[in-house]
């Protein structure tokens, strides 16, 4: 049973059409990491995904909800779908647990108790139980964005999105937010990862997807995707990446 | 030591003398400021001028001319605010502490000032006499100089000292409030200065008796001191209850309403028109509002909400149209604000019991305010009308703020929504006001804003200047906080997003707060115009603080003749504007560092 289905999905910004029509499925469990040229729509789409764009033509079911413009499906669908940011976006006015906490506090009206041992557990997961009385600022790059995926599993998601995770941050950085990441994977949450650490996508993907100009030209596991690419655009794309 | 002076002097060569040109500079301003410097300390110690200008006049600075007889009425009003403050410091004690040290700098600092103007202040002054002649009098003779220099020099250098020693002694920076408060309450029992008395043939009394400062107040503000210090220990006692903190929110929001009702209104009260009037329609409209938040998420009830909702709105039109007491009116507008709150509050438990709260103290202010301060049948405090002074700039400036603030979050946040109506009317009245100078709504106030009130509401002069005020300085807290807004990075919406935040969960938790850290700067510099603009009522007939300064007392020939001490009254009104404004923006300063945590 698929717990994403995305059916021709397109997507324009005014006259520029970012999405031309992509269709597919992600199974529970399952791995995905999307790779492609900037520009190709790749972030786009897993943005549609919780509705932080909206799609104009196509249909996208999350976990049996269709993603309209009621608000009450996007709010349960956001609450089903944990996200990942390139930037961390963490909240830089309070603490690191007032981070983690504050989702299942105000959004799953949990009590304060129960939220931070909740909380408690999950940065411990991260490896940073130490700096749950920080503020973001005060911490390096790898650590906010392990606080940030803490935030997003706060609310028990069966969907987590990472969007670039680690394009910003620093080489010595990378390697503990994927870690993190790799963990997550081996306790099967479905995951839909936009990245260009190819090594991840070799040792964690279940399969790989690789998006151009709006299209997704190639998907395959990861090793048929890296070993015996179909297209000349997925070598072309290979050759520079790697 | 001498490591510490040298650095000192190098760092004044530096950023004094780094080359001719600052040189130069440095030597002309210096100049000024200490011919400036000396010329003040001339007058204020020559015999030309009279302080007593000043002391003399104490009641009219505070209060004008208000009836002696009602006087209570202020004080319970100021009483009312000292509580207020003393609970609401108390429930927001911070746990910083400061070591003494900090006390022993300042200590220190003042002790520099002091042996610095000690030094510079000139020994003979010169002025204008009657004759025309010019007298020169010594002021400051080498033994006063040699009495303050010696002393003043010991305690420096023993509060250098000190400073430099570690003491292991920390204190609380809330409670430190209480010492500065309190000092002054001492001093107004022990302190002596002359004052004016005539004699049986009202010929002034020479030399003037010697009389405690504040005599006629020491003891109001002695009582309001205890009670201050009382509903601190009360606020520390209740800190953990969350509840209170929204309540003390609102009662502030509703403070300078019941103030005014109570400074310019006697309620007049017929047991009749309450029993048959007032408390019925109390209880109808309490239930209606109980019943709502009670019931609110059967699903019977959501299903017709939206049609109850629409019998409200049109009942609140048509009150406007038929004759039904005022009261009513009121209350069916305030329902149908109401009803379209609950749906987005009464999510949970907690929240279902502020909103009955909140309904209960909405109604009892409302039906407060319409029986006193804007009813038809309340008496006017006679003499209300010439009210003035410190009191006035006083409420006009912090209640004005009070008012303002929140109007101004709310239209900023207007300003910013995506519904276009919204966006349109908040749009359209922060344009307008701001388009429009101060005093043409001040103008409006007193002239045209009767005409379209509706009939049987009538506000006193100043509730109208208040309620001018309000939007004036809420649309410029508006622009500066919509400033804030466009500082927050987009990714701070999509992380609210992402985690299901509700638009006003994300709004209230993540935007509101770090917007408003964002402007606090500005922000207090518009509360400190908003404070000093409060002079400008002036042109509509009330007397500010410092209108009463500059005419009132210069007109003034009973009982002793003060023609012509315009500049003390002046230095006086200047001196008492500096520290308010100057203690406003120090404090904004410690709040900008205390909330500036994230940031580092």
């Amino acid at each position: 049973m698929s717990i994403i289905q995305a059916k021709d999905v397109k997507k324009w910004f005014g006259d520029f059409q970012a999405l031309k029509g992509i269709s597919m499925e992600v199974a529970e469990g399952e791995v995905l990491v999307i790779c492609g040229p900037s520009g190709s729509g790749k972030s786009t789409f897993i943005r549609c995904i919780n509705r932080l764009e909206q799609h104009q033509e196509g249909e996208i079911i999350v976990d049996g909800i269709e993603l309209t413009n009621d608000l009450k499906n996007i709010e349960a669908i956001r609450s089903e779908v944990g996200m990942v940011f390139q930037s961390f976006n963490l909240f830089p006015h309070i603490t690191v647990m007032q981070n983690v906490t504050l989702a299942p506090i105000w959004v799953r009206k949990k009590s304060r108790s129960e939220s931070e041992e909740k909380a408690m557990e999950l940065l411990e997961r991260m490896g940073i139980p130490e700096q749950a009385n920080k503020y973001p600022g005060q911490l390096s790059g790898g650590q906010q964005q392990r606080v940030a995926i803490a935030r997003a599993l706060a609310m028990e998601p069966k969907i987590m999105l990472f969007d670039e995770p680690t394009s910003a941050l620093d080489p010595e950085m990378i390697k503990e937010v994927l870690d993190a990441m790799k963990v997550l994977a081996e306790d099967g949450m479905t995951m839909i990862v936009v990245t260009h650490e190819m090594g991840f996508a070799k040792e964690v993907a279940d399969r790989v997807m690789l998006f151009d100009d709006g299209q997704m030209v190639e998907e395959n596991t990861p090793e048929l995707f890296f070993d015996k690419p179909k297209h000349d655009r997925t070598k072309l794309f290979l050759s520079q990446i790697l | 030591m001498v490591d510490v002076i040298k650095k000192n002097i190098k760092s004044v060569q530096e950023s004094l003398f780094s080359s001719v040109g600052s040189s130069v500079l440095t030597i002309a301003t210096s100049y000024l400021v200490l011919n400036f410097f000396r010329g003040m300390f001339g007058f204020i110690m020559s015999s030309d001028k009279d302080w007593l200008a000043v002391l003399n006049n104490m009641q009219l600075y505070m209060v004008q001319a208000y009836p002696e007889s009602d006087f209570i009425r202020v004080w319970i009003s100021v009483g009312l605010t000292f509580v207020f403050s003393g609970i609401s410091i108390g429930l927001w004690r911070s746990e910083d502490r400061s070591n003494i040290s900090v006390i022993f700098d300042r200590f220190f600092k003042v002790g520099l000032g002091l042996l610095f103007f000690t030094i510079v202040a000139p020994t003979f002054t010169s002025y204008m006499g009657n004759d025309g002649s010019v007298i020169t009098e010594e002021v400051f003779s080498r033994s006063t100089r040699l009495g303050i220099l010696i002393p003043t020099l010991i305690g420096t250098v023993g509060f250098l000292v000190l400073k430099n020693v570690k003491i292991n002694f920390s204190y609380n920076n809330s409670d430190v409030v209480f010492l500065y408060l309190f000092i002054p309450v001492v001093l107004i029992w022990f302190v002596k200065l002359p004052v004016i008395q005539l004699d049986e043939n009202r010929d002034r009394i020479m030399p003037d008796p010697l009389m405690p400062i504040a005599n006629t107040t020491k003891i109001p503000w002695s009582v309001i001191f205890v009670l201050f210090l009382l509903s601190y220990f009360i606020g520390i006692y209740f800190k953990d209850v969350k509840r209170l903190k929204n309540i003390m929110s609102i009662s502030w929001f509703l403070l300078p309403l019941l103030i005014f009702s109570w400074i310019f209104k006697k309620p007049v009260i017929e047991m009749n028109e309450v029993l048959t009037g007032d408390i019925p329609i109390f209880v109808i409209f309490f239930v209606v509002g109980l019943l709502v938040v009670l019931f609110i998420n059967n699903p019977i009830v959501k299903k017709y909400y939206s049609i109850y909702l629409g019998v409200v709105l049109v009942g609140t039109l048509a009150g406007v149209f038929i004759s039904i007491p005022m009261l009513a009116k009121a209350c069916l507008l305030l329902l149908s604000l109401f009803s379209m709150v609950v749906p987005a509050v009464s999510t949970s438990t907690q929240g279902k019991r502020s909103l009955i709260i909140i309904w209960l103290v909405a109604l009892v202010t409302l039906t407060f305010l319409l029986r006193g301060g804007a009813s038809e049948t309340g008496i006017i405090v006679p003499g209300s009308s010439i009210f003035g002074g410190f009191s006035l700039t006083w409420l006009l400036a912090i209640f004005g703020t009070y008012v303002s603030f929140p109007l101004g979050v709310m239209l900023a946040l207007g300003r910013n929504s995506k519904l276009p109506i919204v966006r349109i009317i908040c749009t359209g009245i922060i344009e307008l006001v701001r388009s429009v100078p101060y005093i043409t709504w001040l103008f409006f106030a007193s002239v045209t804003l009767a005409v379209f009130l509706p009939a049987g509401v009538e506000f006193n002069l100043i509730v109208r200047v208040l309620m001018v005020t309000a939007f004036f300085s809420g649309a410029y807290f508006a622009e500066n906080i919509r400033g804030g807004l466009q500082s927050i990075p987009k990714g701070q919406y999509e992380a609210a997003d992402a985690i299901g935040m509700s638009p006003f969960q994300k709004t209230g938790l993540i935007v509101l707060p770090q917007a408003l850290r964002a402007v606090i700067p500005t922000l207090v510099s518009s509360a400190i115009t908003a404070f000093k603009d409060s002079s400008l009522v002036t042109i509509i007939g009330l007397f500010d603080f410092l209108t009463i300064g500059k005419t009132v007392i210069d007109n003034q020939s009973v009982p002793v003749n003060f023609v012509g001490h315009q500049r003390e009254n002046l230095i006086f009104v200047a001196a008492v504007y500096w520290i308010f404004t100057f203690t406003l923006s120090r404090r904004s300063m410690k709040v900008e560092k205390r909330l500036g945590l994230g940031e580092r």
